[in-house]
């Protein structure tokens, strides 16, 4: 069944738009994030221009990561003042970010700076992710111990809060930065960013893992929410019957993820999530370094 | 003959033409099967049938017929891979001001045995006599032939010599594909008549794409209210996302 999007003006296949949906749902629900990384690129992937895969993908998320939200928010596992924080510092990222990603657009290099980032943030986090579960695996048979939260330079930062939830007294200014970049990221890439908000809240926070994922949602909706207005001004690239196929698809797959993910062992889980953000990096990395099928391209003048 | 159900229809409605008076006097008469075409929810590209006829002087074996849609003009820019440290980036470009986001031309026979290569120049006939006023500082054909090549590959530029079906030396059909990317505006078809190398007639018709419904409204919006279509992206992805948690119950 053919559906015309009106603001990607093309016409595709709604049910392989919901496919894709449901497949970048199962993996989310199945480790947990909110699939973005996964989500622009395959959009991208069938021939939606980069803008308006970018942006509705960063609408996207926010909606799959409302139910994420809710379900942790009745169960109190989210930290509001720390996720408000973390939303101020993402809300200045990501106003900048999307500054950024109109001007790479106007000057015609929004494709190769969107793949450039793709390959540089996923290869990065990819690569710590499968080596830290393949220490973590290591760990576990030889029984070694861990501390759960270490002391470093970090703790000397003035404008320190209490964050009563996750029993931390911490300087405000790293989860503002922290928030700052992750928000940069996800106007740009068009993600969320749980998977270097997660792991950034863990170790370098010291936030208790029980309230790390309903916090990071706080923070990817929020930010997720800004991302889609600013780009609806600045580049008008939202395309809303492109996001709300692709949430039909990826609510309905979540379910079925987070059924299969409960079976999995947590650093299984992580070890694998970090090969597929690295198979990602390197696919991407692959066709900037090949020499493409066609040296010109078209794009509207603006 | 692919389909006799408009075929008929037409040989029906140029007799009806025919027939009626004060439209015998102009050489060449034409109709389209549509004058408007509505880009929907549902719009996966549309046909166009031009048919029509030569009538009196006109009408006398041996003569040719070029059928043209032209769309509104839309700057492009075409841009070049260079490659830059090992990683293939956009390097020189070429901006055309004035080429158009859809042309077709379709004929009895190919247009360079028709007309010379100045009259087609004049008459702006064919994908190689369009003017597309290329910007640019550098005088590279290539962006040209490229920019030809991409909007080809597109449907969105075609030339189809053997495109129009003449019967009986003066009834004439083409049909003209629009694909789904065709920019709402107003479109023109010219058809010519030609005989040993001149234009002997000519007939110009107003074709007009518009978005309608539902993908109408939507773009509009975008356009026309940015902040309130965001804020409303961001409801409805927050409605989707609550259905999602209390059909499911996570």
């Amino acid at each position: 069944m053919l559906v015309y999007l009106p603001i990607a003006e093309m016409s595709v296949d709604a049910f392989l738009i919901v496919g894709i949906g449901l497949m970048v749902g199962l993996l989310s629900g199945m480790f947990g994030v909110g699939g973005g990384f996964l989500m622009t690129p395959l959009l991208i992937f069938i021939g939606v221009p980069s803008s308006v895969a970018v942006a509705t993908s960063a609408n996207q998320t926010m909606g799959a990561s409302v139910s994420g939200l809710i379900a942790h928010w009745r169960r109190g596992n989210v930290d509001a003042k720390m996720g408000g924080v973390l939303t101020a510092g993402g809300l200045v990222g990501s106003a900048f970010g999307v500054q950024v990603f109109a001007l790479v657009r106007q000057v015609g290099q929004l494709d190769l700076v969107v793949a450039a980032f793709y390959v540089v943030v996923l290869g990065i986090v990819g690569g710590l992710m499968v080596a830290e579960s393949a220490r973590a695996i290591l760990r576990r048979s030889k029984q070694m111990r861990r501390r759960l939260h270490e002391h470093f330079w970090m703790h000397g930062l003035p404008f320190k809060m209490r964050f009563r939830q996750s029993r931390l007294y911490i300087s405000v200014i790293p989860p503002l930065l922290i928030g700052l970049g992750v928000g940069f990221l996800s106007a740009i890439m068009g993600v969320g960013g749980g998977f270097i908000l997660v792991p950034a809240m863990i170790y370098l926070l010291g936030i208790p893992t029980g309230v790390v994922i309903g916090t990071s949602l706080f923070q990817v909706v929020f930010v997720t929410a800004a991302v889609t207005v600013m780009q609806a001004i600045s580049t008008q690239s939202v395309d809303v019957i492109l996001a709300l196929l692709l949430m039909a698809g990826a609510v309905a797959g979540a379910q079925f993820g987070a059924a299969l993910g409960a079976r999995l062992r947590g650093e299984e889980t992580r070890g694998l999530l970090g090969v597929l953000v690295l198979a990602v990096a390197i696919e991407l990395g692959v066709g900037l370094l090949r020499r493409p099928e066609n040296l010109y391209s078209l794009g509207p003048a603006l | 003959m692919r389909a006799p159900g408009p075929v008929a229809a037409l040989v029906a409605a140029l007799l009806a033409m025919l027939g009626a008076g004060p439209a015998a006097a102009q050489p060449l008469i034409a109709e389209l099967s549509q004058r408007e075409i509505a880009v929907t929810t549902g719009f996966s590209g549309a046909e166009v049938l031009v048919f029509g006829t030569a009538t009196g002087d006109a009408a006398q074996p041996g003569a040719d017929v070029v059928v043209t849609l032209r769309g509104p003009n839309a700057p492009v820019v075409v841009r070049r891979k260079v490659r830059i440290a090992g990683i293939w980036v956009n390097g020189p470009s070429e901006r055309f001001d004035s080429a158009p986001s859809y042309y077709a031309l379709a004929s009895t026979r190919p247009i360079e045995g028709l007309l010379s290569a100045e009259e087609r120049r004049r008459l702006r006939l064919g994908l190689s006599s369009l003017p597309l006023s290329p910007r640019g500082q550098i005088e590279d054909p290539s962006f040209r032939q490229a920019l030809l090549d991409l909007k080809t590959d597109q449907r969105l530029y075609a030339e189809e010599p053997g495109g129009v079906t003449l019967m009986g030396d003066r009834l004439f059909h083409a049909r003209l594909f629009l694909p789904a990317a065709v920019i709402p505006g107003q479109y023109r078809v010219d058809i010519l008549l030609l005989r040993d190398g001149r234009v002997i007639a000519e007939r110009d018709l107003p074709l007009t794409v518009l978005r309608a419904g539902t993908s109408a409204e939507i773009w509009r919006i975008a356009r026309e209210e940015p902040f309130g279509y965001g804020l409303a992206a961001v409801m409805l992805a927050a409605l989707a996302g609550w259905v999602g948690s209390v059909l499911f119950r996570r």
